[in-house]
């Protein structure tokens, strides 16, 4: 076992956004080493602006009193808590171009790359999901 | 009331928080100490336990007490791996023998309090090694004692001190409770 867990995030809403920082942390607190791949709308869940205000699915609005009732944290606390736990986070290059977006935007210290950035992390995870 | 030797509050939190703060509070921890969690959160124990395993840390059990869960972990602390020196020894099958000619035999159980509570050998007096030393006088020099603890490590070292402190009869039983298939109690309350 090589203890990696390589997760790609290609998706904008809240939902994506727990279960991608739920897994991720849950995994890097039970000593994995984990690495985020953020592209297309998944890049919404690390935009300093666009990450504290994600979406429900549409219909799903009245979910939004159950996480409150539930004391879920938020996505800004989720990210800044996968980061003290040294999760990886790598934003995809090609999107951020596409969308004319600049590395600032986005939450400190991530690395920027391409899909064989996040390949060479995936190459030998025992884990990879998709969200 | 178990004997602990640092308390998390993680009431009200949801998954995957109180893993999390789990994670962070057994950082502070030395090996061999026991963390108690309150949660509230009812998937809790079921990820506490998974946690543990996969983290190497020993999952002791966990006490409800209304809508609170109370886990209690110790964190790992490499006993297993260590080499085994007192030489008397007797196996976990060899002290139920005992036992059964000798109601009276005198177990000493060296583990942690809060790992006693939750599964001891009734007759089984609990001294956690860390007290041995002050306590060692509330024992007789001259009887038999069986000392028992997870896997051998913990009671290998008592065995040691207290052959070294003039006790004369001293049994280390291997491998201890993880193995054990003997009578059993828990003295938590439920």
């Amino acid at each position: 076992m090589t203890n990696k867990v390589a997760i790609i995030a290609s998706n904008g809403g809240l939902f994506d956004a727990y279960k991608v920082f739920n897994i991720a942390t849950a995994a890097a607190a039970t000593d994995q080493e984990v690495a985020i791949f953020f592209t297309f709308e998944g890049l919404n869940l690390i935009h300093k602006e666009a990450n504290g205000q994600l979406p429900l699915p549409e219909g799903k609005e009245h979910f939004a009193e159950g996480f409150k009732k539930a004391n879920v944290p938020s996505i800004p606390e989720l990210v800044t808590m996968a980061q003290e736990m040294d999760v990886k986070f790598i934003g995809c290059q090609m999107t951020m171009d596409v969308l004319g977006m600049e590395k600032e935007a986005f939450v400190d210290s991530i690395e920027v790359g391409g899909a064989v950035t996040f390949l060479e992390f995936a190459k030998d995870a025992d884990v990879t999901l998709t969200f | 009331m178990i004997n602990t030797n640092s308390v998390l509050d993680a009431k009200g939190l949801a998954c995957p928080m109180p893993i999390v703060k789990t994670k962070k509070a057994m950082n502070g921890l030395e090996a061999g100490e026991v963390l108690e969690v309150q949660a509230t959160d009812k998937g809790s124990t079921a990820d506490m336990k998974a946690w543990a395993e996969s983290s190497g840390h020993q999952y002791l059990g966990t006490v409800e007490e209304g809508t609170t869960l109370k886990h209690y972990l110790r964190k790992a602390s490499g006993e297993e791996t260590e080499v085994k020196k007192h030489e008397k020894i007797i196996s976990n099958e060899e002290l139920l023998q005992v036992m059964e000619v000798n109601r009276n035999t005198i177990i000493l159980d060296v583990r942690e309090s809060a790992e006693y509570a939750f599964n001891h050998i009734p007759t089984a007096k609990s001294l956690p090694l860390g007290e041995l030393e002050q306590r060692m006088g509330e024992l007789d020099k001259k009887s038999e004692i069986f000392v028992i603890c997870r896997t051998g490590g913990r009671s290998d070292l008592a065995a040691q001190k207290l052959t070294a402190a003039g006790f004369e009869q001293v049994f280390n039983v291997v491998p201890g409770m993880s193995q054990w298939n003997g009578p059993s109690q828990k003295s938590v309350n439920e």
